[in-house]
């Protein structure tokens, strides 16, 4: 049974089109999807745990109907949302105890000690949430997520707000889960990321996918060297045979090449032939970011901002 | 079934640890019930405390549900609903576990009001009609913590909640029989009180200080409850697909 399947699932905000026909289909691995806010991530996982009914198309989690089958769903899935809700009067075992008996498991108290240990929290679990870091209300966050052994685990920007050394403990827990057989689908907007500790990504743009993959492969896609520029003038292209133009963000131009160290003169030269002034040069091994640019084209500023639009789309949150 | 309880049970253990907010709760009726109900020159009565502390008591209930719906919008703003919307327990728990937890609240406040009052001099009642008493606040709290539920389901800020909250409750509280009988009153005023859901509770409430059995106003706030309970159910499935 594959533990999310989605076909051509569709999500209309109006007439803003959140999420554009998106068909997936995710099993037994790391997904991560990958994009700027408001190109749809938040909306797809809205959707998969049955919170937002899609205007069209159908997705299953761990074979049951997200539209039709909501409780058997919610039954095999665990939801973590971007906005870090732990109650900060309860103490850490409490927050847990509680999701416990909510999911009804057989034995909340000794499900919630197991999952305090795997999070590392055992030895702060009668201390109020109060006095938590920010990376320790996320572990309580998983905690509570894992109590019941969900077949599937969906995390809304897992890392976000956390410094460091917090994102990279959250991440090895996560590779824990999926060691136990644990799907998980991740959105994240940090491409850095996803190319260390994802087995696979999809980048989203404006609600639909533009490329999917093990980020090895995405990256293969490019040249063997990148090449960043720094200009100041108006871009106009620039055409070199074995140099391929990928796109630009604000004033970086970004460039591959089979040899970079080869290309940097010659991408120095034509554009400043073609009258732009050539402030930094830089060249680095292709990154997610790259990949990013090459599929979307330009950077990915949502369309001009829509109050109306933006305010019908939270309210159905 | 489950479900309702264990939400109630967070609320309540949140509740009972923020020790400030037991207590602001429940400095305005004490101080209506002290400083009116002992020094209000009237006429109409010769025990004034026995008159108003009714009115207390519903008020006491009211100024609690009220406040309670702010729960639930913060539960929503904050991200808690949509975890657990995401659970497979039944998402109407959720809300019934709120108005349970608001409920429960308001009494035990509403239990504080009447020993103040039993202190500084009110009438001791039967055991029966204190139960009668209880019957009818927990049947007003119901309605009104279904009221500020729904509410909450509407507003997404906390200074709007206090607006509509006060918007509410002031007029709803003057327009009432809390303060005087229906004799004294202008009759303007009359006529709203009259249909007032304040007034059928704190009438109930007189009427059974006074030995009788008031079928008919808990007859008319069931029914009312019933009818906020199934508009709320109506509006929490519509708002979480």
């Amino acid at each position: 049974m594959t533990a999310i399947e989605t076909h051509d699932l569709t999500k209309y905000y109006g007439d803003l089109c959140a999420i554009d026909h998106l068909t997936l289909s995710v099993d037994n691995e790391i997904f991560a999807l990958l994009g700027p806010n408001g190109s749809g991530k938040t909306t797809t996982v809205l959707m998969l745990t049955t919170l937002l009914r899609p205007t069209e198309g159908t997705a299953t989690v761990h074979g049951y109907d997200c539209a039709t089958e909501g409780e058997k769903v919610r039954k095999h899935l665990s939801y973590v949302p971007q906005d870090m809700a732990v109650d900060i009067r309860l103490t850490g075992r409490e927050n847990v105890i509680f999701f416990a008996k909510l999911y009804g498991v057989p034995d909340p108290r000794r499900q919630a000690e197991e999952a305090l240990e795997i999070m590392e929290l055992a030895d702060r679990a009668d201390d109020l949430v109060k006095t938590y870091s920010g990376g320790m209300r996320r572990r309580l966050e998983l905690a509570q997520a894992l109590v019941h052994n969900p077949a599937v685990l969906f995390l809304d920007e897992p890392t976000l707000g956390l410094d460091v050394a917090a994102r990279k403990k959250i991440w090895e827990h996560i590779q824990e889960l999926r060691g136990r057989g644990m799907t998980i689908f991740v959105t994240t907007h940090y491409m850095d990321e996803a190319d260390k500790y994802c087995d696979r990504v999809a980048i989203i743009s404006r609600g639909s996918i533009r490329a999917i993959g093990e980020p090895k492969a995405l990256k293969a896609q490019l040249m063997k060297d990148v090449i960043t520029a720094i200009i100041s003038g108006e871009y106009s292209p620039v055409e070199l045979s074995g140099i391929r133009y990928l796109g630009r963000k604000e004033n970086e131009v970004t460039f591959t090449a089979e040899n970079g160290r080869e290309a940097l003169p010659l991408i120095a030269e034509s554009l400043s032939a073609l009258g732009m002034k050539v402030h930094s040069l830089s060249l680095h091994e292709p990154t997610l970011d790259d990949v990013f640019l090459n599929v979307v084209g330009s950077s990915d500023e949502p369309r001009s901002f829509n109050d109306k639009q933006f305010r019908v789309m939270l309210r159905r949150r | 079934m489950k479900g309702i309880w264990y939400y109630m049970e967070r609320d309540l253990v949140k509740w009972a640890r923020g020790k400030v907010a037991v207590i602001t709760l429940l400095v305005m009726p004490a101080a209506w019930l002290i400083f009116v109900g002992l020094a209000l020159p009237v006429k109409f009565t010769g025990n004034y405390l026995d008159f108003i502390t009714p009115g207390i008591l519903v008020m006491t209930m009211l100024a609690s549900s009220l406040q309670g719906g702010s729960l639930l919008m913060f539960d929503k703003v904050l991200g808690f609903l949509n975890k657990f919307l995401a659970l497979p327990s039944p998402r109407e728990d959720i809300l019934f576990g709120k108005i349970l937890f608001i409920t429960i609240r308001g009494v035990i406040q509403a239990t504080v009001i009447l020993l103040i009052a039993i202190l500084i001099g009110a009438t001791i009642l039967s055991p029966f009609q204190y139960g009668m008493i209880y019957l009818i606040l927990i049947l007003f709290g119901v309605l009104l913590s279904g009221l500020a539920t729904t509410l909450a389901l509407y507003i997404d800020d906390h200074d709007t909640y206090a607006a509509v909250n006060t918007l509410i409750s002031m007029p709803l509280f003057f327009t009432s029989s809390a303060l005087m009988p229906y004799s004294v009153m202008p009759s303007w005023m009359r006529d709203v009180a009259l249909v007032n859901p304040l007034s059928f509770a704190i009438d109930a409430i007189r009427s059974v200080g006074t030995g009788q059995v008031p079928l008919l106003q808990m007859g008319l706030l069931f029914v009312v409850g019933g009818i906020v309970l199934v508009v709320c159910v109506r509006v929490f499935r519509n708002m979480t697909v």
